[in-house]
């Protein structure tokens, strides 16, 4: 079959088929990577950069993140204890969408964008309980529009960090590429 | 003794590494009555396989209440006392050398017998390997909504700290991880370490007759300690003699 | 391919493709996959990622222990232990830890229905039946069925809780008949019987309280109280006090039983006698006791005749001397009737010779003796679950047209009661039932309407704990979730209603009587109406000045209960001066075997639809997922059978059919089998597997009303056929290969 092939290979229209293929399927990857790659959307187009910008701190909307595991969405109230008192919410088109959810109480299906496998359970608290700045993971919020990652979240992301913490502290290293201390 | 372990019969004692985490379970108290299997299996989220599976042995029980006959003849019938057995966590556990992809590895920080799920390609060497038949492999789909849509309203109680794990995965009792680092990290946030009794795995938590005491081999005033000293004549480890060096020390019952 | 592959065009192929893969895959956000809703009103004190722990009792069985639920974002996650709780002290069991597959189930009632008698509620798809009806036009219905009451009756679960005194106070005022408590559990327990040996002895109907905990000897006659008997929890500890609580002493237990229950397993002796003569053992062991103590024979005992008694019994007197022997130099014995024992035609009898052993080991009102359980702290009087009797008059005055409207709540009566006492037949002579079970039962499937109500961890409310504790305790309840919710939607998936809120709202519309009866908005608000006389009460595990702080500490904690042990010492009857006589059990039926149903020790009597039940390996046999009857193998080698065979047994009332297991714990001449299985509805989990050994129990009564359930006589009929066993211990059972003998 391989003798076959070669052959077939060896004729013009061979080859230009094998190109018309190759390129047909590098398109296909390069728009799958890049579609992949793009931040999903949301069900209403939250701009970080307007709300950090005008100074709201990271864990006014999820406070979540000094206590435990999860930094937490904001629900509908948090939202619109704000908004109910400014002008621009009954004028401004994206957030008639707001107070839609709002007046019907139903909550705003977000889509995660910072998310990790199932099998990694990751803990917001002692990262931040150990100095790091949201920024650090999650990129600078105040020039980012609809919510995206800076960077892949992958393990070897996180291992580079852990070991550069812990470079000087054996222990803290032994805990912090420990299988167990996120697998399990 | 929860410390030391020397060949019976020899005048040998080796003195392994202490260890971390550690249970006594008293056989003399233990009733049989499979609290501990049942709460272990509602924190960890195991799989129920059905009639046909367990028939064949493929049951996910991660602790089991094992009985034997140490005599069958009528009306002199005495069943061995009742045996919870889950994964001891050896430190010289058999497990450990056999995986190809390092998915049961000794934790050095927690000191633990590992799976880590993720890495696991279901070779099932570890599981051939583990004397006490204690590792239970995912053969199907045990859990998957699309094919067992009944348990779509059952998954609501599902424990998010654990892993649901899918079919080719090896799983196995891990010491409840998962309410071990809860609780490490309670105690760090509160600038103190934890204390002997302020958490528990949940066999032993539901354990109606405290047969099963969970907690710290490292600290001689320790629960656990205690009760090995307190109890050493009837103290030793299942199946000393393959020197698999298990953190987990039976009293003997019915003496 | 008509040409082969060499090795290494076929690793160039493969390498190409796998490649690919890896390209493509792990390539995106896995965002694009999920969405996240979170609440719209979060609660003041939830953090996303962390539980909220909410304390209430746990209603699998009615031991009343007290749990306390883990749960995030609305999800009940994990049964955990409510250390304070004087029950269980901070312990649960498999059916507690499992309670969450019941308020998950995949097949509970999902709303009102109006049903049509036999219909199914839900379908081979799992589609469980659309309600029907608004909960409006379900409370005219209940609110019709008070009208003129007097034929109306009420039939509810054996726990004592707030319904049932929200039951009992409308009947007391409208001039229904008083509501009934019963089920499989009060019948297999024999609490007919030891609430009638108290009364008889103590002057009250109480449950008795068995100090097992600060006893050095135990005798138990037939009593399971490792497995489902009164309060397992509670037992199950008090047995770990009895062994190693004391460190200079080790109780020693004694175990009199036809079959080594798991119970029996962890006796120092298992003295396997027949069924029914446990009273006359009971006696020949006082005779010998009050023997070597020496002094006065108690009249009790001195009709007693040894050689008799024990040549017709077949058992070694010297067993029973040693035995009488641990009694005499034993600190603290005590002796416990129950179970199975209780269960025979001469079952009071039996439970009074126990009780004058104990008696002649003078442990009334003692630590490590027999004491009475205390009322809870708001009963005035003692009562108890209704005996089997009790409930044969209610069918009686089912099928004699006294019935007009039964309302049912709480048990499932068409499965737990036998079928010879007609309970089903009954049904067709009653004009309207109305049940109100949570899950789709047979009894719902046999009812006219289903008003289900909130699961018990959806539920507020209180339990009166009948025994387990010395302390008077009132075992609270509260919603841990607010109900069960539509995967990806804010819609309910089971839109129950509390059966206290149905029946307040309904006496509304029944008429003047009916609504002074239940004078209030709510479920709660009545509660707490019976609760107020709490307030203030000293010696409490909590003070509160005023009712709502109380009711807020009442939920706190789970529950209310006095600080001290609050145990009556009975002044009894002088039953050693008493002659007592214990007639021979009688047996119904032919049939060469005696025959034991027991309660599964992993399902209970209510556990056969939550999956992890099921998949529990029973403790002495490890078979998961059916019934089986244990027979002694010699008997099978005799008759020839095998394990896995499956085998017909008949009985004078029925017949089933069961796969054998060889089990060495048994009297040649008994074979057992457990309850819990063979159900026809009940859910996917329940429905169609094993069967229920009830089938073949008979209509007899003892002295005390309870069933005669341990007093048949069966013969084995070999089917030919075969159903294996899953057991967790292997495919090969006990005895391994057949060996040609």
């Amino acid at each position: 079959m391989i003798r076959n092939l070669f052959g077939w290979l060896n004729q013009p229209m061979g080859r230009i088929a094998v190109l018309i293929a190759a390129l047909s399927l590098f398109s296909l990857a390069a728009f799958g990577i890049f579609y992949t790659q793009q931040s999903p959307e949301q069900p209403i187009e939250f701009t970080h950069q307007l709300h950090v910008n005008l100074g709201v701190q990271c864990l006014y909307c999820h406070p979540g993140a000094l206590r435990g595991p999860s930094p937490g969405l904001p629900t509908l109230t948090k939202c619109w204890g704000c908004h109910q008192q400014i002008a621009k919410t009954d004028t401004s088109p994206k957030l008639a969408v707001l107070k839609d959810f709002v007046l019907k109480n139903k909550e705003i299906a977000w889509v995660p964008v910072s998310q990790v496998p199932d099998f990694v359970h990751f803990t917001h608290r002692p990262h931040i309980a150990a100095g790091l700045n949201c920024e650090r993971c999650h990129g600078d919020m105040s020039k980012v529009e609809i919510a995206q990652n800076p960077q892949v979240m992958n393990m070897g992301w996180c291992l580079n960090c852990h070991r550069e913490r812990a470079a000087n502290d054996p222990e803290k290293l032994t805990k912090l590429t420990d299988c167990g201390t996120c697998h399990y | 003794m929860a410390t030391e372990l020397g060949m019976p019969g020899t005048n040998q004692v080796e003195e392994g590494p202490v260890g971390v985490w550690g249970m006594v379970i008293d056989q003399d108290l233990c009733t049989g009555c499979q609290a501990c299997v049942a709460a272990c299996s509602m924190e960890n989220n195991v799989a129920v396989v059905g009639e046909e599976d367990a028939g064949y042995g493929r049951y996910m029980h991660w602790i089991r209440i094992e009985r034997l006959w140490e005599s069958t003849e009528y009306p002199k019938v005495k069943m061995t006392p009742f045996q919870p057995m889950l994964c001891q966590h050896c430190h010289n556990a058999p497990c450990e050398p056999v995986c190809p992809v390092y998915a049961s590895v000794h934790s050095l920080s927690q000191d633990l017998n590992l799976q880590v799920y993720n890495r696991c390609v279901g070779t099932r060497y570890c599981g051939n390997n583990c004397p006490y038949q204690v590792r239970s492999f995912n053969w199907l789909d045990y859990q998957d909504e699309r094919i067992h849509p009944e348990l779509v309203t059952l998954h609501n109680h599902m424990n998010p700290d654990v892993t649901v794990r899918r079919r080719g995965v090896m799983e196995k009792c891990t010491f409840c991880i998962q309410r071990i680092h809860k609780a490490e990290d309670k105690a760090k946030s509160e600038g103190r370490e934890i204390e002997d009794g302020e958490f528990t795995t949940a066999c032993a938590a539901a354990c109606p007759a405290n047969a099963i005491t969970f907690g710290r081999l490292d600290d001689p005033e320790s629960e656990i300690n205690q009760r090995a000293e307190a109890n050493q004549s009837r103290a030793y480890h299942a199946l000393e003699e393959i020197r698999t060096m298990p953190r987990i020390t039976y009293l003997k019952g019915g003496v | 391919m008509s040409e082969k592959i060499s090795r290494r065009d076929f690793l160039k192929l493969a390498s190409v493709g796998a490649a690919t893969t890896a390209v493509l895959t792990g390539c995106g956000p896995a965002s694009r996959y999920v969405q996240r809703e979170p609440y719209s009103k979060m609660p003041e004190y939830t953090y996303n990622g962390l539980s909220t722990y909410y304390a209430t009792t746990c209603r699998e069985c009615a031991a009343g222990c007290g749990i306390i639920v883990r749960t995030m974002q609305g999800r009940a996650l994990k049964v955990e232990e409510n250390p304070n709780h004087p029950v269980n002290r901070g312990k649960t069991c498999a059916r507690g830890q499992v309670a969450l597959e019941g308020l998950y189930n995949p097949n509970r009632v999902r709303g009102p229905i109006q049903h049509t008698r036999g219909e199914a509620l839900y379908n081979a798809e799992f589609e469980n039946a659309e309600p029907n009806l608004t909960w409006d036009e379900a409370i005219q219905v209940v609110a019709d069925a008070l009208v003129s009451p007097e034929r109306t009756a009420f039939l509810m679960g054996t726990a004592s809780d707030h319904l049932f005194d929200l039951v009992s106070d409308l009947a007391a005022d409208t001039g229904a008949p008083a509501p009934i408590r019963f089920s499989a559990g009060s019948l297999f327990d024999g609490q007919a019987t030891l609430s009638r040996v108290a009364e008889d002895l103590f002057g009250q109907p109480a449950l008795p309280f068995f100090d097992i905990g600060n006893s050095d000897l135990v005798l138990s006659f037939g009593a399971n109280f490792l497995e489902t008997w009164l309060s397992p929890v509670a037992y199950n500890r008090a047995y770990a006090q009895m062994r190693r609580g004391n460190p200079d002493r080790r109780g020693y237990f004694i175990q009199f039983e036809p079959r080594m229950s798991q119970t029996a397993a962890k006796a120092d002796e298992w003295v396997p006698i027949q069924p029914g003569t446990e009273g006359q053992v009971a006696l020949v062991i006082g005779r010998l006791v009050a023997e070597a103590k020496g002094g006065d024979m108690p009249l009790a005992f001195a009709n007693v005749d040894l050689e008799a008694i024990t040549s017709e019994l077949g058992i070694d007197r010297e067993i029973l001397e040693n035995i009488a022997q641990h009694v005499v130099d034993a600190e603290s014995p005590i002796a416990i009737p129950g179970g199975a024992v209780l269960g025979q035609s001469n079952g009071l009898q039996t439970a009074q010779a126990v009780m004058a052993l104990n008696a002649l080991s003078n442990n009334f009102g003692k630590a490590g003796g027999v004491l009475l359980s205390p009322l809870a702290p708001n009963q005035d009087a003692y009562h108890r679950p209704a005996s089997a009797q009790e409930m044969a008059d209610l069918i009686r005055r089912m099928n004699s047209g006294d019935v007009t409207k039964l309302l049912i709540h709480g048990v499932n009566p068409i499965f737990e009661l036998p079928k010879s006492l007609g309970f089903a037949e009954a049904l067709a002579n009653v004009g309207t039932v109305i049940s109100f079970a949570t899950f789709a039962d047979e009894t719902a499937v046999a009812a006219d309407y289903v008003f289900p109500d909130r699961h018990g961890l959806e539920s507020w409310g209180y339990q009166q704990v009948a025994t387990g504790t010395s302390q008077s305790a009132l075992s609270g309840s509260q919603p841990v979730v607010t109900g069960v919710y539509q995967r990806d939607s804010s819609e309910i998936l089971y839109n129950a209603r509390s059966t206290a809120d149905i029946l307040i709202s309904a006496a509304k519309l029944a008429g003047e009587t009916a609504a002074q009866a239940l004078p209030y908005n709510d479920e709660v608000e009545y509660i707490q109406s019976k609760l107020t006389n709490l307030v203030g009460q000293a010696d409490g595990s909590f003070t509160a000045p005023e009712i709502n702080s109380f009711s807020a500490h009442f939920q706190q904690n789970g529950g209310w209960w006095r600080n001290t042990a609050d145990l009556e010492a009975p002044a009894a009857v002088d039953v050693l001066g008493s002659d007592l006589q214990v007639q021979a059990a009688e047996f119904a039926g032919e049939g060469e075997f005696f025959f034991l149903p027991f309660v599964s020790p992993t399902l209970g009597e209510a556990g056969a639809n939550k999956p992890w039940l099921q998949e529990l390996a029973d403790p002495t046999t490890t078979v998961m997922w059916n019934t089986w009857v244990e027979i002694n193998p010699e008997t099978a080698h005799e008759l020839e059978i095998e394990d896995d065979d499956v085998i017909r047994i008949v009985s004078e009332a029925g017949t089933v059919e069961a796969s054998v297991y060889k089990y060495p714990g048994i009297r040649p001449d008994t074979i057992a089998m457990p309850f819990g299985q063979g159900h026809t509805a009940y859910g996917i989990y329940a429905q169609g597997r094993g069967v229920n050994p009830a089938d073949l129990i008979g209509e007899h009564f003892n002295e005390a009303g309870d069933l005669v359930f341990a007093g048949m006589k069966v013969n084995i009929e070999k089917t030919g056929k075969k159903r294996e066993l899953a057991r967790m211990e292997g495919k090969l059972g006990v005895y391994g290969f057949i060996e040609e003998k």
